[in-house]
């Protein structure tokens, strides 16, 4: 199902509420929080399973209690055999539901960590990016003013030739100095983030296989 | 056997959604609770399945030349998880149990009758197609990790060796089951031609917060096991039409489609191969280097790398696939195979279509998300 027209000749089913995908508002129009909408969407599927469920159960009970004042039978009180399971399919039922409930938090709840994590990397590496940029220019301008520097030679053979290249030298050699010394202690920083991610996930995958789901 | 009686019994039950199936596997397990151990503990996507499957039966219930190979297939596919011929009564039990349910006052005994005849025609068939299976191939296959590289934070590309020898055709995928996450299988594609040496390779994009994606992503190691089920689809190569080929895939969509240029490769006479790669970012060209590579010592191949979020500058075009694919020409005569996300898919045929291509010439591998 791709478009959220609700058939009116028929009933609308869990799945359908499930499958549903709305148009997109066009620009400019404001539309709800497509997370809401969803998280809500979801409420009214569990609800109608239970609706649809009680009321199962409730035309069950309907039919088997008629069938008890037809027969008019001499143990029309007691519990049947049947009813007996009835009631435990009914119990076993809202445990898995519960089950599948708890299952569905947890991968909302580990996929949200996840986005978060990939917003934060994203954050990170822009940091970077904008980092080594003013790392760059600050190199050039050092570099540049040790360039200025550089005291005109006394030696008589020296003409603008080589007080031009002594300034490239002095230039290189400070650019190469300062570039090294920031480029090395945010490396060492950024080492000591990727150990500490390291460690919590070997941390938490341990934790995972520590605690397979396991049933009987 | 009233083929409409059936439809319109199952119509009516089948009102009641996803509370059928719950009904139908809490009394399975009830009367076989050995049976419990087959399943996961979630049960959300096995419900799903299991009323599509019911639903997609029943509808071609007098239609038998569609119905019978889908059944086949459902009987072959269930061995992996362990089914065995006894356990087939125990479902056509609950399910009558379940259908009579549901029916309430409108339930007979010549329902009854309908449905018993109906599971057990299905059930044979299912049966009949996994005996046949049981005699060629084993039920699943075990398999050793080789080899396993992180090519980004969020995709893997690792190689696992069969115990047993592992027919496929290119361009098939395969269900795959790790230790950490018991009865959740994952179809993932096979990226090579198969090898002298018995060894497939896998691709794997992790999924926030799905299940299985990031155990084989971030926990995988060299010597640790995996289950492979039979290999399975229909986006293989059609070596006798002689047409010049159009590959288009979409981040690990690239998998099937590097097992096919590998069996293109082996041909004497390769026709012409464009092969589209397509991510969101430049990072996400996670295979590109080695289909450089290949593509300077082999004359009839072209890559074409696109990233649509970001501008790469000179390292690839800049764009979606479908609109890159369409900038690049003409594709008429060319055979085209497409894969990647449903979205991604879904965009891409629609333009081939639009410039000309026939729907017959395109064939498509859609990975369900993990």
């Amino acid at each position: 199902m791709t478009s959220p027209e609700i058939h009116a000749a028929q009933r609308l089913t869990p799945a359908e509420l499930q499958a549903v995908n709305f148009q997109r508002a066009p620009l400019g129009r404001r539309g709800f929080d497509e997370e809401q909408v969803r998280a809500f969407l979801g409420q009214v599927e569990q609800e109608l399973v239970r609706v649809l469920n009680e009321k199962a159960d409730l035309e069950n009970e309907v039919g088997r209690l008629r069938e008890r004042l037809a027969g008019g039978g001499p143990d029309a009180g007691a519990i049947q055999p049947e009813d007996a399971h009835i009631q435990a399919v009914r119990i076993l039922s809202n445990a898995q539901q519960t089950a599948d409930q708890y299952v569905a938090d947890a991968q909302r709840y580990s996929r949200e960590i996840a986005e978060e994590a990939r917003r934060g990397r994203d954050e990170i590496l822009a940091d970077a990016r904008s980092r080594a940029t003013l790392v760059l220019e600050e190199a050039h301008r050092q570099a540049s003013y040790a360039a200025e520097q550089v005291a005109p030679s006394t030696e008589p053979m020296s003409g603008d030739e080589r007080r031009d290249l002594e300034r490239e030298i002095a230039y290189l050699r400070t650019f190469s100095d300062v570039y090294r010394t920031h480029l090395r202690s945010y490396l060492e920083a950024l080492l000591r983030n990727v150990e500490e991610w390291e460690k919590s996930e070997r941390d938490s995958l341990a934790g995972t296989r520590a605690a397979l789901p396991r049933m009987s | 056997m009233d083929a409409q009686r059936l439809k319109d019994n199952f119509a009516q039950v089948a009102q009641h959604g996803d509370a059928v199936a719950l009904f139908f596997y809490s009394d399975l397990f009830l009367r076989n609770p050995r049976l419990r151990e087959m399943f996961p503990v979630g049960m959300s996507h096995q419900r799903d399945r299991l009323l599509a499957a019911l639903g997609r039966i029943v509808s071609q219930v007098d239609d038998l030349h569609n119905l019978v190979p889908f059944v086949q297939q459902l009987g072959r596919d269930h061995r992996k998880y362990g089914v065995e011929a006894l356990h087939y009564p125990e479902v056509g039990a609950s399910l009558v149990t379940t259908l009579r349910y549901f029916s309430g006052r409108s339930w007979t005994e010549e329902l009854a009758r309908d449905w018993t005849d109906a599971y057990n025609l299905v059930s044979k068939v299912m049966l009949d197609a996994a005996q046949e299976d049981a005699s060629v191939h084993p039920s699943w296959w075990n398999g050793q990790i080789v080899a396993h590289e992180r090519r980004r934070f969020d995709l893997a590309v690792f190689r696992v060796l069969p115990d047993r020898p592992f027919a496929f055709q290119p361009g098939q995928s395969v269900s795959l089951e790790v230790p950490a996450r018991m009865r959740m299988w994952r179809y993932y594609s096979m990226a090579n031609a198969p090898r002298p040496d018995n060894t497939l390779d896998f691709h794997v994009q992790l999924i926030d917060g799905g299940p299985v994606s990031p155990v084989l992503v971030r926990a995988l190691r060299v010597g640790d096991w995996i289950k492979l089920g039979p290999p399975v689809g229909t986006m293989t190569f059609n070596e006798r039409s002689g047409r010049d080929v159009l590959l288009i895939g979409g981040s690990t969509g690239l998998a099937p489609l590097k097992a096919i240029l590998e069996q293109i490769a082996a041909l004497p006479n390769p026709p012409r191969v464009h092969l589209f790669f397509g991510a969101r970012y430049l990072d996400g060209l996670y295979d590109l280097d080695d289909l450089q590579k290949r593509a300077a010592g082999m004359p009839w191949l072209t890559v074409i790398p696109a990233v649509s979020d970001q501008d790469p500058g000179p390292a690839a075009e800049h764009g979606t696939l479908p609109d890159v694919v369409g900038r690049f020409g003409m594709w008429q005569n060319h055979d085209a195979y497409v894969c990647g996300s449903s979205g991604m898919i879904d965009a891409t045929v629609d333009r081939l279509l639009q410039l000309g291509l026939s729907q017959d010439r395109i064939r498509i591998d859609k990975y369900a998300d993990a």
